[in-house]
């Protein structure tokens, strides 16, 4: 870490707007790279008296999958989508094909319905466990700390004595990748620093078993290769089942009782952060986990706006560019979406485009469904999961709108789906079928709406002439990391920003707990 | 590069313990020490270009050789930008002090956006002139996955950002460092992994003429293939689910080099073809690459005409 730059100096040594009170200061922060999220991610933020006053999210990276995708045969789409996200891929595959078994008039059969929710479920407990460790933790844990370690714990031991050896010698960067982190504001208390950078190693092993538990069924992970209109190609056995059941129980372990503490613990550390990073105050779910009993699905969908639960329309979804970088029109809904990249447009400074619902920005994600679920009141178990969070931690509803609120989402939904895995795979048969025939016709269109693990996912399917005539894909992300719309409204990342202190521009520790809740994963956003 | 194998420095500690008075308890702890000290850990640069990121998830899938023991035993990574501690400014500068002390083995992962630099950046740098930084400093370059060794999807037909493989770019932009492609749509994590230690402790691997070590890419999926005997007795698959050949679904084993079928994916949990899935050459170089070459051979009106698949 160095000195503090000089005040009215921005980190990247711009001068910036110098007043005379100190505290009515304003700075331009620049942190670009966002890393420990998935993609090219930059935030500027203007601070003023030491508090975000405004802030710009832009997506860097563009590939043009919509662009690709026309003229192909439909069947790549599954393929295709999910290359847009190397962490978020059976999501998209499962929207590709739920698009798909609409435009083709066809329904999986339990098997192939139950292996597709196992593994969906299987990526979503494998993404939150990434998230919380591997991407969100090193803004909370003391990395340099393990140097002090006097136990007898073997992982310990050895990554102690990796990073004295490495702090030891002069080469550049020891310590990477781990090192260097903002040292400031990282948790004080020993035991429960050690603690979770030794879980740290753990959801290294147990996030690769949640991948194991989506390949048993879909051949492999990341870029499931079974998925397919109608089911999965692969057969549902009685050896899978018994393997599946070991896999899930390892699971459920570290959920219980780890994942779910250490977000406790992390949030008894840093109460501060229920109340920062409030969101715009609507939330927008998808249908998600179809239940075989034909019932409602485990998370329902919903919108929440201004407090009140209303029924998705998806007629109400456009998407605007005025300052995104493409040049079709703005305010297109997904059916007649475009994608024409236009990377010299005056004004526009983010790849993402701008999804709004009946003109609102929504936030998505854990959250978001948790949200909807508990108010929609279908799902039992979501109320009383919330409730028991809320119990333990001492918190009122209000609170879970929040980076705390965010991350023990995903907590208490990994423990809901590890549960829930665990029923459906009681009730899958070996040697039913897994998938039922089809036929592409000429033209059709399809939309499949799902959840990915960072929220509402839908895919938008037209087919001319047996091909691809055109494809739209709506993601999390897009919602979450939009740029502001036509009418100047901030997207829901750049809201939840104001109001965060940034105590030292050089660490801005504090918007990087603001970005990192949301689980940003641009690849999915701009794709 | 001469190999030093582990045996060389077990003697070499069993002389020391011995000149030091030391128990032969000591030499396996001595010899790790002595492993470290002469080789080091190479340093390696991970970056991503026009990238999904499914090759960074793939290599933390790795077993039995963990992502935990990779990082602290077998690679020193300076940074990658899903994993790094680093945020915002702090990342590019430990880039840049990477880049500047040179000597490392630069890992990239996605193609590069030529046409188009803005569509991909890296704090305030374009992707292409960082990855030139970076290969001009580096040993030995490592393209993996798909898109950085042949364009992959994001090349495909139809793309509007010009989008290059890493060789491709290099070559273009006249960079001589050697480069090491590791093909697959994600690259499996034995292959990265294989490959950089390798690299690191032996040298360069035994390459083919696409520059892939020959280890993992020498054979056809098709020629492992554990439906090889239902394509033999021509007993096809005709509908997805089916047993037999997947050849008339539009298997792209016979077209396709590597090894998933003997090696297995997620740690021998599965493999594509055992869960009923053609294969759809994601290691292939031309995998995606037309609108015209469909993945599966299940829709009449888009199928190419017959004998064009080989």
């Amino acid at each position: 870490m160095g000195p503090s730059p000089p005040l009215g100096v921005g980190h990247a040594g711009r001068v910036l707007s110098p007043t005379v009170r100190p505290f009515a200061m304003k700075e331009t922060i620049t942190v670009s790279p966002v890393t420990r999220i998935e993609g090219h991610l930059g935030v500027t933020i203007e601070t003023d008296g030491g508090r975000v006053a405004s802030a710009r999210v832009v997506g860097e990276m563009f590939r043009g999958f919509e662009r690709i995708l026309r003229g192909r045969d439909p069947l790549d789409a599954q393929q295709v989508t999910q290359r847009i996200c190397g962490v978020c891929p059976v999501e998209h595959g499962i929207a590709s094909v739920l698009a798909q078994d609409a435009a083709y008039g066809i329904a999986p059969p339990p098997n192939g319905r139950i292996a597709r929710n196992l593994a969906q479920a299987a990526n979503f407990i494998a993404s939150h466990i990434t998230h919380f460790y591997l991407l969100s933790g090193l803004d909370f844990v003391d990395v340099a700390q393990v140097t002090t370690y006097t136990g007898n714990d073997s992982a310990l031991i050895a990554l102690r004595d990796w990073a004295k050896s490495e702090l030891a010698t002069n080469t550049v960067n020891a310590g990477g990748p781990f090192l260097p982190q903002f040292p400031a504001q990282l948790i004080r208390d020993p035991e429960l620093n050690l603690g979770i950078l030794r879980h740290y190693l753990e959801a290294l092993e147990v996030r690769r078993d949640a991948h194991k538990l989506g390949a048993l069924f879909l051949g492999k992970l990341p870029h499931a290769a079974a998925l397919i209109p109608g089911g999965i190609t692969e057969k549902i056995t009685a050896i899978q089942i018994a393997a599946a059941r070991a896999l899930l129980a390892r699971l459920a372990t570290f959920v219980e009782q780890v994942y779910v503490p250490d977000v406790v613990a992390v949030a008894t550390a840093f109460p501060a952060y229920f109340s920062l990073g409030r969101s715009c105050g609507n939330f927008l779910a998808y249908d998600a986990f179809p239940q075989s009993d034909g019932g409602s699905p485990l998370l329902p969908a919903g919108a929440l706006r201004d407090g009140r639960l209303e029924r998705v329309d998806i007629a109400a979804i456009t998407e605007d560019v005025r300052y995104s970088w493409y040049s079709s029109p703005s305010g297109l809904r997904p059916t007649a979406g475009e994608t024409e990249p236009a990377p010299d447009k005056p004004d526009a400074y983010s790849w993402l485009k701008a999804p709004r619902y009946a003109g609102s920005p929504m936030e998505v994600g854990t959250l978001a469904r948790l949200l909807v679920a508990y108010r929609d009141g279908r799902t039992p178990a979501v109320k009383s999961a919330i409730d028991s969070l809320l119990k333990t931690t001492g918190r009122t509803p209000a609170d879970l709108d929040s980076v705390l609120g965010r991350h023990a989402a995903r907590a208490v939904e990994s423990k809901l789906l590890v549960e829930r895995c665990a029923a459906w795979l009681e009730e899958l048969r070996p040697d039913r079928p897994s998938c039922v025939d089809f036929k592409i016709p000429a033209t059709a269109s399809g939309v499949g709406l799902t959840e990915a693990a960072r929220g509402a996912l839908g895919h938008w399917i037209e087919i001319r002439e047996h091909r691809i005539a055109n494809y739209q894909c709506v993601v999390p992300t897009t919602w979450n990391c939009s740029p502001r719309d036509d009418n100047g409204r901030p997207g829901p990342l750049e809201h939840s920003l104001v109001g965060t202190p940034v105590a030292d521009p050089a660490q801005p520790i504090e918007a990087a707990r603001v970005i990192r809740s949301f689980d940003p994963c641009i690849a999915c956003a701009v794709h | 590069m001469e190999p030093i194998t582990r045996r060389s420095f077990i003697t070499l500690s069993l002389r020391l313990a011995a000149m030091m008075g030391l128990g032969s308890s000591a030499v396996p702890a001595m010899a790790d020490a002595l492993e470290r000290i002469v080789r080091g850990r190479a340093p390696a640069l991970w970056l991503q270009g026009q990238c999904c990121s499914g090759c960074s998830v793939s290599l933390l899938d790795s077993e039995p050789l963990g992502a935990d023991q990779l990082l602290t035993r077998q690679i020193a990574l300076a940074f990658h930008q899903t994993l790094s501690g680093a945020t915002g400014h702090q990342a590019v500068e430990t880039v840049d002090r990477a880049i500047a002390a040179g000597g490392f083995i630069l890992v990239v992962e996605g193609s590069v956006p030529a046409s188009m630099p803005r569509a991909c950046f890296f704090g305030e740098e374009n992707f292409g002139s960082q990855l030139l930084r970076a290969a001009r400093a580096a040993k030995a370059v490592v393209a993996v996955g798909t898109c950085a060794t042949s364009g992959g999807i994001p090349a495909a037909e139809g793309n509007p950002t010009g989008a290059t493989s890493v060789p491709a770019f290099l070559t273009r932009s006249g960079v001589a460092t050697p480069c090491i492609s590791i093909p697959g749509c994600p690259a499996h994590p034995d292959w990265i992994v294989g490959t950089l230690v390798h690299v690191l402790q032996f040298g360069l691997p035994q390459l083919d003429k696409a520059g892939r070590p020959a280890a993992f890419f020498g054979k056809l999926v098709h020629d492992q293939c554990p439906r090889f005997a239902d394509y033999e007795r021509e007993n096809f698959a005709k509908n997805f689910g089916d047993d037999g050949c997947l050849f008339h679904l539009g298997c792209a084993g016979p077209l396709t080099r590597a090894d998933c079928n003997l090696r297995q994916w997620n740690g021998g949990t599965n493999t594509c073809i055992r869960a009923g899935a053609p294969c759809i050459g994601c290691a292939w170089e031309g995998f995606a690459a037309k609108r015209d070459f469909p993945f599966y051979l299940k829709n009449d009106h888009t199928r190419p005409a017959e004998g064009d698949r080989t």
